[in-house]
């Protein structure tokens, strides 16, 4: 009989490096909580929401950086600042509403009150009751207010940190605010909301957006209808660090190829049997004027904006423990859009999100890898489409450069 | 508001629901497409949305062949674990009539059972804010809205609600 095994020294990264990633990243508590640490309160910006869900001062909306709950106000000046939703008190959380408008935070506990800024402005009986009990002489306001994050507003859309460390925004996104500023071409207005529940570590669903090998294989949509193919022109664009990601398809640019014939001729996604008796969800507008069908933007750690046809909506990945996430979809037009325009997307929201015929397989994945790994205490998977580097693979879609980079920065971030 | 109704255009509209529901579950979702009117529109929508005033909705049919195609996308396209429905209707009430056509609520609670590892859950709860045409040709719906409770959607909806 062998010996049982030794125990696997901890932590030890596979000796290959950012090809093979070891299934205990998805599975391990301390991992988890680690990342809470190094990465959703470390040195990344994090998608708060649109300005556009906060349009006159005094509105505010609720979400999370990670864990962590997080206000976002108008002030009423008109700048935009973000806080921790967790009073300076005794940790109460200040604002119970997704949405709301408000003079000043108000926390029900014990009447501590915060402007739209998060500075402390009062805080009930702070003097006490005719000289007896209220606060210590040497209380002052001004260090109590709620904690706060810094914020960047890009073209519209607002992200936070609680980094001091971190770059400004725009230099941290690099080359990828290029994609962005291209969707991103006048004021917003948001259409409506998708919470998708995953039950699947965060990191599953962050590797799925980035993985342009996958969108053409599993989505039988795409392929079946021509919105996306490998045989059609298309690019993916990383920045220097390679943090972010995003890739596009110009559909109706079909290069044939023997090969790709024979390929597809394999593929499950290849349906002939799969048509549509109203094509009109495939009908869209070439609003950019780029010809570009498909756009999908993957920000470090957490965040997506995509531009399916004339969908268009972000999606911001909130950590809820090491199996599970929420996806919130995020689904937007722009303020001057025609009515016939809105409809035109609100029809195309069939393609994408919870309900999504394009898409619904992506949450599907996720939760089978996370039963698939077991108690993941063995085991890791292999990214080398492409190239074994950061940079082989180059622009095509048909590589998994952009995992590699992940997993390259997530390394260091979490010294692993 | 009292509505007069009469016993059998309830006792219609009841059997509707039910027909619609158990075709899901009986994993004969391809009939369902023939409940709506020629015009009908499927809709399911949050209850976050409603309330907002924001017209996002998951599902949008707006004619039996988009129900159609979704469905068989459910068949032939989209990959997901296998699952099935149970449904559990409730306070079925009409609660209007104009033009003929009445207007119906009633409640629904979804478990989804899982195929392969047998577990179940409630998937989903909500109102069916429904129109509902009774002539010749028997009951079926011109409108059915699906307001779900939760804003989150577990997983993913391939299987309609």
């Amino acid at each position: 009989m062998n010996a049982p095994e030794k125990a696997p020294a901890a932590y030890a990264w596979p000796e290959e490096g950012y090809t093979r990633v070891p299934y205990w990243v998805f599975n391990d508590p301390e991992i988890y909580a680690r990342e809470q640490t190094s990465i959703f309160r470390g040195k990344a910006w994090h998608y708060l929401g649109l300005e556009a869900e906060i349009p006159e001062a005094g509105n505010y909306k609720t979400t999370f950086v990670g864990e962590l709950p997080v206000i976002v106000t108008r002030a009423e000046d008109g700048s935009v600042h973000a806080m921790l939703n967790r009073c300076a008190h005794r940790g109460n959380m200040v604002c119970r509403e997704a949405f709301g408008k408000a003079k000043e935070l108000y926390c029900v506990y014990h009447a501590w009150i915060y402007n739209l800024k998060g500075d402390l402005t009062a805080a009930a009986f702070r003097k006490g009751l005719k000289g007896v009990g209220g606060l210590p002489p040497d209380f002052q306001l001004a260090e109590h207010g709620l904690k706060t994050l810094r914020v960047a507003v890009f073209h519209g859309v607002v992200f936070g940190t609680f980094s001091k460390e971190v770059a400004p925004f725009e230099e941290w996104v690099g080359a990828v605010g290029e994609g962005m500023r291209r969707v991103l071409k006048g004021p917003l207005k948001v259409l409506g909301y998708d919470t998708q529940r995953i039950r699947a570590n965060w990191k599953s669903y962050h590797e799925n957006p980035r993985d342009a090998y996958h969108a053409n294989i599993l989505h039988t949509f795409y392929g079946t209808f021509g919105l996306s193919r490998q045989s059609q022109e298309s690019r993916m664009v990383l920045d220097d660090a390679g943090r972010h990601v995003y890739f596009y398809t110009k559909a109706g640019t079909e290069q044939s190829s023997s090969d790709y014939k024979d390929t597809t001729s394999t593929l499950r996604s290849h349906n002939d049997a799969y048509t549509l008796e109203d094509r009109s969800l495939l009908k869209r507008v070439d609003e950019f004027g780029d010809g570009v069908s498909i756009q999908i933007l993957t920000l470090y750690p957490g965040f997506v904006m995509h531009q399916i046809s004339n969908s268009l909506a972000t999606r911001q990945l909130i950590p809820r423990g090491p199996h599970e996430a929420d996806l919130v979809w995020t689904y937007f037009g722009y303020a001057d859009d025609s009515e016939e325009m809105t409809r035109m997307r609100l029809a195309q929201a069939n393609l994408a999100g919870s309900a999504g015929i394009v898409s619904v397989e992506d949450a599907a994945v996720c939760e089978m890898i996370d039963r698939a790994i077991g108690d993941a205490q063995e085991g890791e998977s292999f990214i080398e489409m492409g190239g074994k580097t950061l940079t082989s693979g180059g622009d095509t879609k048909l590589s998994e450069r952009a995992l590699r980079n992940f997993w390259n920065v997530y390394r260091q971030d979490m010294g692993l | 508001m009292t509505v007069l109704i009469r016993e059998t255009d309830y006792r219609a509209v009841e059997n509707l629901i039910y027909e619609w529901a158990r075709a899901i579950d009986e994993n004969r979702v391809e009939d369902v497409a023939a409940l709506l009117t020629g015009d009908g529109e499927y809709k399911v929508a949050s209850r976050f949305n409603t309330d907002r005033n924001l017209p996002l909705a998951v599902i949008h049919c707006t004619s039996p062949a988009q129900l159609r195609d979704r469905i068989k996308s459910m068949r032939v396209a989209n990959v997901y674990e296998p699952h099935h429905y149970r449904h559990m209707i409730s306070g079925v009430q009409i609660i209007g009539e104009e033009n003929g056509v009445l207007e119906v609520r009633s409640n629904y609670t979804v478990i989804r059972i899982m195929d392969h590892d047998g577990s179940s859950m409630i998937f989903s709860t909500g109102q069916c804010r429904d129109q509902v045409v009774v002539d010749g040709a028997g009951p079926r719906f011109k409108q059915r809205h699906i307001i779900y409770d939760s804003r989150a959607i577990e997983t993913l909806l391939v299987i309609p609600l």
